[in-house]
This record gives C-alpha cells, sequence and structure tokens, in this order.
C-alpha cells in the first residue's frame, strides 16, 4: 500500500535538503500515495473509531493509541516497511519501528505548541499523512517555531514556517528538544490525518 | 452563594467556593482600561501565550478581594503573588507553566467584559481536572492549592473574534 515516494532515489539530495531545512530538519512530499492506495487506506480507517480527547494541550479527535484492527496494524507496520529504511539513510536516524493514530480536527479543535520530545520514549521522527477530506479545513496547519536555547533552557520561540494540511502531503521531522511546533486551530471543514513517530 | 468554610476544611476537601458578582461591571471596565496600557506579552508559546502584569498597582481592588476572601476561609490571609492575565482568541496557558504550587489559597476574580464559551480556568490535581471555572464576568473563584495542583487556561478560540478575556490571580496565605 505505502511505497517510497518518486524521487525518492536520489537520497543524497533528501539528505542535503533534510540538513538544512529550518528551523529544524523535515521533510514535505506531496502526492505521496496513488488513488489506489487512498482507497485502500480509507476503507482500513472506515473501521477504526475515535474518541474526542482534550487536555490543556489539544482537543481533537483520535483513534487509540494502539490500532484496534488488524488492518489499521497491518497498515502501520507496512508504513514502517516502505519508509524507515529510506528515511534511516537520509536523516541519518537509525529507525524500523512506527506507531499510528488516525486523527480527525473539527472547527475549533488544536494542538499547540510543543516539541514531541520525552525522555525515555526514543521518538526520533514525527510524521503527519494529510488525506483528503471531504470539506477541506480552513488553517489547521502546521507550524514550526525556530527556539534558543541558554543555559539548557528555552529562552525565544518564534514562528518560523507554516505547512498547510494539504491532501496527499506527507510531513516528516526530527524530534528534539528544540523541534517546537503547533496544529493551529482548525476554523473549519474537516482535518483528516494519520501520524505518529519513528522509533530505533 | 457563599458558604463559609474554614481554611482546613477548605485545604481538606479540596473544594472551591464561587462568588458571583463580586466586582461589578462599570468597576470592572474601569480596571481594565487602567490596565490596559501596563500588558506585556510572555514571549515562550511552549508554556502560554497571554498578556500579563506581574503585581498590579491595584491596592484597593486587591483589598477588596482580600475582604471577600477572609470571612470564606475564616482567617486572616495575606497577600503574597498577584497578576493579571489577559487573553485574546489563540491565547492559552498551559498547566507545565507553573509548575510548583504552594499550599496556598488561590483567588481568580474574572475582569473579562463579557462570555466567552470555552474560555476556562481548570485546576488539576496530578493531571486530573477538578475544577473548571467558566468566564463569568464579575465572578470570583476560591481555589485551595498545593504542590499536587497545577492550573491552565485553555485556548480561546478564534472562532470567537474580538472575544477577551482578563483575570486578575492573587495568591493568599
Amino acid at each position: 500500500m505505502w511505497r517510497a515516494p518518486p524521487g525518492w532515489h536520489d537520497e543524497a539530495a533528501l539528505a542535503a535538503a533534510w540538513r538544512t531545512a529550518a528551523p529544524f530538519p523535515h521533510l514535505v512530499v506531496d502526492d505521496f500515495c496513488t488513488p489506489d492506495a487512498l482507497a485502500q487506506i480509507f476503507a482500513v480507517l472506515d473501521e477504526e473509531h475515535v474518541d474526542r480527547y482534550e487536555g490543556d494541550l489539544f482537543v481533537f479527535e483520535a483513534s487509540a493509541p494502539e490500532p484496534t484492527t488488524a488492518e489499521f496494524r497491518a497498515l502501520r507496520d507496512e508504513l514502517a516497511a516502505a519508509l524507515a529504511p529510506a528515511l534511516s539513510r537520509i536523516t541519518g536516524k537509525a529507525v524500523s519501528r512506527v506507531d499510528m493514530r488516525a486523527y480527525a480536527y473539527r472547527p475549533g479543535h488544536y494542538l499547540l505548541p510543543h516539541s514531541d520530545h520525552q525522555d525515555g520514549l526514543e521518538r526520533r521522527l514525527a510524521y503527519a499523512y494529510y488525506l483528503p477530506s471531504p470539506e477541506p479545513p480552513i488553517d489547521g496547519a502546521l507550524e514550526m517555531y525556530r527556539c534558543t536555547i541558554a543555559a539548557g533552557e528555552l529562552v525565544t520561540t518564534e514562528p518560523a514556517l507554516v505547512i498547510e494540511p494539504r491532501a496527499n502531503r506527507l510531513v516528516v521531522f526530527e524530534v528534539s528538544d528544540i523541534s517546537l511546533h503547533q496544529v493551529r486551530e482548525v476554523l473549519g471543514g474537516l482535518r483528516i490525518s494519520l501520524a505518529g513517530w519513528f522509533y530505533p | 452563594m457563599v458558604l463559609p468554610v474554614s481554611l482546613d476544611e477548605l485545604l481538606a476537601t479540596r473544594s472551591a467556593v464561587i462568588v458571583p458578582d463580586a466586582i461589578g461591571r462599570d468597576v470592572a471596565a474601569a480596571v481594565r482600561a487602567r490596565l490596559a496600557p501596563q500588558l506585556v506579552r510572555y514571549p515562550l508559546v511552549d508554556r502560554g501565550s497571554y498578556a500579563a502584569i506581574t503585581d498590579p498597582r491595584e491596592p484597593e481592588l486587591l483589598a477588596a478581594v482580600a475582604r471577600i476572601v477572609t470571612p470564606v476561609t475564616g482567617r486572616a490571609l495575606t497577600l503574597v503573588a498577584s497578576r493579571v492575565l489577559r487573553l485574546e482568541p489563540g491565547d492559552y496557558l498551559l498547566a507545565r507553566h507553573d509548575p510548583v504550587r504552594e499550599r496556598a489559597i488561590e483567588v481568580v476574580l474574572d475582569l473579562s467584559p463579557a462570555s466567552v464559551p470555552g474560555a476556562e480556568v481548570h485546576y488539576r490535581q496530578h493531571g486530573q481536572v477538578f475544577l473548571r471555572i467558566p468566564t463569568v464576568p464579575g465572578s470570583l473563584a476560591i481555589v485551595p492549592t498545593n504542590p499536587t495542583v497545577s492550573c491552565n487556561h485553555t485556548y480561546v478560540s478564534k472562532l470567537h473574534a474580538g472575544a477577551g478575556v482578563m483575570r486578575l490571580i492573587a495568591v493568599f496565605r
């Protein structure tokens, strides 16, 4: 179902793009899946239940942290098999395993700025894959921040890059102390995505 | 309704007291007008997005707050800290902003001009919300805190264009 996208044969160029991407290493890949693959993904997602999650940092709907169907587990594992080897070479971070949840952001939903980094979790790379929506979202963009650290403390955070949640777009970025990012509030429509992290 | 309970009872039960109409609309509007020019934007979005005044010079307002709090808690308390927060659409204050809370009485006075749906103050113990304070202009909440308690001010939705929340936070011991 998943495949390394066309153009990933030039891994040296991708690695250079990864290293120089600002405000922190990332890749944006459009037209990631074929129409047939997208149809298969939606067929799997139709069977996966989502619940509302709310915390001080977020409000959204999502599937459970662990897939509840064998088909969704297979979708997750196939993503790791298809991308982990190439991403390991491109990013210089050895990854093999991935997790995956389905997300639905409706109007008023958001995920406020955070880095994804947590000691002990070994999250190496974060990813988000935006699915076609029956009502394309208004905003709901991924926003990245440029951070400055002094004496181990974050001392500045500045908005640096906005990546629109365009249908069939994959975004991969490095997880670190300074990979500060947010999902801006969805102001209309529906933002559907698959997202998670790659691990060693 | 104001319930006369002791500080020990408050701390023991972790219950909070809400006093409606603690401040009139005209007084609140005058306070907002005085404070607005002093507000300073907080710079670190990983903890919060808001404007604030630390230790606002509002002795009469703080004294009035103390006069409300004293009979509720049943003992004379000393003001140890105060600040004013203003949140606009897109603003928030996360629980990790103030990680350690002393054993104290925290007061939230709502100076907002109007209610804002979903704009709430959440008090948490071990991460679990035990008190939700909605935006109700003029209301005052009295909340016992300790080092297991954290607090966040929820995100103010951009769907409420023009909305504004102002809160006075005062800490007594």
